[in-house]
């Protein structure tokens, strides 16, 4: 793996800090404090930590639909204000368009984005290469509440994937799976990120997810993160071979990387499971 | 289906009508009950004639008038009421007390602007179904899944097309409920605004099927045309109905 320190970040995130108010008492909530962060082109990013960390906060921030109270975000040296079509967001619950069908959903983003939107028939067959690559193949004319949870979660990727996005962004997208579709969905993520091309060519992904065994076997980085308020403790680099196969997962490397973030992470997650109040 | 179950539907029906036919031969002299027989014959002549039809259709033309102009006024007051929360809130309070005036105590009001035809009936009209077009067009566009939205602008949508590709139909099913309301509603009031102005019937009447209805009443004490009369205003908001449901039907896929 090339050393990443050595290149130009593609986002940058300086000191984030985000602070809620309570409208009515006035109190304030730290939820982030000065997170640093930078993301480089083609990496595959992982974000770890305890419900409640803050993981999602600092992925809206970076799809610029939330704001920071103080510290800055910058993607390509610009800063990230609102949204756009250059950053592509995988929700956990999907946010499918339930009045529209697999086919129209995923043809959404190329036909009614302000920035270049595409004509009926490019839009036709660039439709046409993601259904294929996530496997919808048959199912362009259902409707989201006619799918499988794993069968909405390959058409909100494929949604995302057809904006032709530089930078992927995902927050949760297995959670709300079954144990062995999220394991296949995993591998797929993998292999439709495009592990045997070159960095440049691949896209950069934000992963936020709750499972370390998820984050070792899909990041390059791990950003383990902790709670009250929320920060990132350490960023662990997993050094595994790619192409990644299921077996990956016995291997001592793979259990020694995981173990280390469980120790990191595991007395808060104990904490979390007792209620104080 | 058999027969026997196809028939069903119309049995009790059936038997209510010979009971009243019976009751009415009975006391034929001393009540004023209509009878089924009398009122099948004053159907006939009335259909017969194009005076029913005719009668209807002018109505009907008022309601379609009255309910296009309102319902296209609460879709946008609507939306900018639910999508702008400083529009909502400063509007509310003048909605809330429109809301509960009775259609036709504008009538006084709207003789004297429009005079005794359709602008004075659609006017009626429209102020009825304005109301239920725009609780449930605001309510519509309130319970949006404020994810999807969020998904549209994670895709680089601009606004104003977000509000014409997610939040328009997100909101349609509500926009399905609130027209067969404001239909509804509408359809009841012209025939009170129609029946109110009969009464000038004979010079500059309104004419309709309320009209229709108060003639029978004044001048000629038929009970027979009223009761067509009921029947038909009965059979034409059915069809209304069964009209926007199909049409609902045709244009929510999404939800059979």
């Amino acid at each position: 793996m090339e050393t990443l320190e050595k290149m130009t970040p593609k986002i940058c995130l300086g000191g984030i800090t985000k602070e809620y108010i309570a409208p009515r008492t006035g109190q304030r909530t730290l939820a982030i404090a000065d997170v640093s962060l930078d993301v480089f082109q083609g990496e595959f990013l992982c974000i770890v930590g305890p419900s409640g960390c803050g993981k999602s906060t600092i992925l809206n921030m970076i799809a610029g639909l939330a704001r920071p109270s103080r510290g800055e975000l910058v993607m390509d040296g610009k800063p990230i204000r609102d949204p756009g079509a250059e950053r592509g967001v995988v929700f956990q619950d999907y946010a499918l368009f339930p009045w529209k069908t697999v086919r129209e959903n995923i043809e959404f983003g190329p036909r009614y984005r302000t920035a270049g939107p595409l004509s009926a028939s490019e839009r036709d067959r660039i439709v046409r290469h993601y259904i294929d690559l996530v496997s919808l193949t048959g199912a362009e004319n259902k409707y989201p509440h006619e799918l499988s949870g794993g069968m909405r979660q390959r058409c909100a990727f494929a949604r995302a994937l057809a904006n032709e996005p530089e930078v992927l962004l995902m927050d949760e997208p297995f959670a709300a799976l079954d144990a062995q579709t999220r394991l296949i969905l995993q591998e797929e993520l993998l292999r439709i990120w495009g592990e045997e091309l070159p960095r440049a060519a691949r896209k950069t992904v934000v992963f936020i997810t709750h499972g370390i065994d998820e984050a070792v076997y899909l990041a390059d980085r791990v950003a383990v993160m902790s709670n009250n308020p929320g920060h990132i403790k350490t960023i662990m680099t997993v050094d595994l071979p790619r192409p990644r196969r299921e077996s990956l997962r016995a291997t001592a490397e793979f259990q020694k990387l995981a173990d280390a973030i469980w120790q990191l992470i595991r007395h808060e997650a104990y904490e979390a499971t007792i209620d104080r109040h | 289906m058999s027969l026997h179950l196809r028939l069903r539907p119309f049995i009790l029906p059936l038997l209510l009508l010979a009971l009243w036919q019976i009751a009415a031969m009975a006391y034929a002299q001393t009540s004023r009950m209509p009878v089924p027989g009398d009122v099948l014959t004053m159907g006939w002549t009335l259909v017969s004639s194009g005076e029913l039809p005719l009668a209807l259709l002018q109505s009907l033309k008022r309601v379609l008038l009255g309910f296009a102009c309102a319902a296209s006024l609460a879709l946008v007051v609507g939306t900018a009421m639910a999508a702008f929360e400083p529009i909502g809130r400063n509007l509310d309070p003048i909605v809330e007390s429109f809301r509960p005036i009775a259609p036709i105590a504008l009538l006084p009001l709207a003789i004297l602007w429009f005079g005794t035809g359709t602008p004075a009936a659609a006017f009626i009209v429209g102020y009825a179904a304005f109301f239920p077009m725009l609780v449930n067009t605001i309510h519509g566009v309130r319970s949006i899944d404020q994810g999807v939205i969020r998904a549209a602008r994670t895709l680089g949508v601009s606004r104003f097309t977000i509000l014409r590709t997610v939040v328009l139909p997100g909101a349609l099913p509500n926009l399905f409920v609130g027209a067969r309301l404001a239909l509804g509603v509408a359809w009841t009031s012209i025939i009170a605004a129609e029946l109110a102005v009969g009464a000038k019937a004979g010079g500059g009447g309104s004419g309709g099927i309320g009209q229709m209805m108060f003639v029978f009443y004044a001048y000629s004490v038929d009970l027979s045309g009223i009761i067509v009369c009921m029947i038909g205003v009965g059979l034409v908001a059915l069809i209304i109905d069964r009209g926007v449901r199909a049409l609902e039907f045709w244009m929510l896929p999404w939800k059979r």
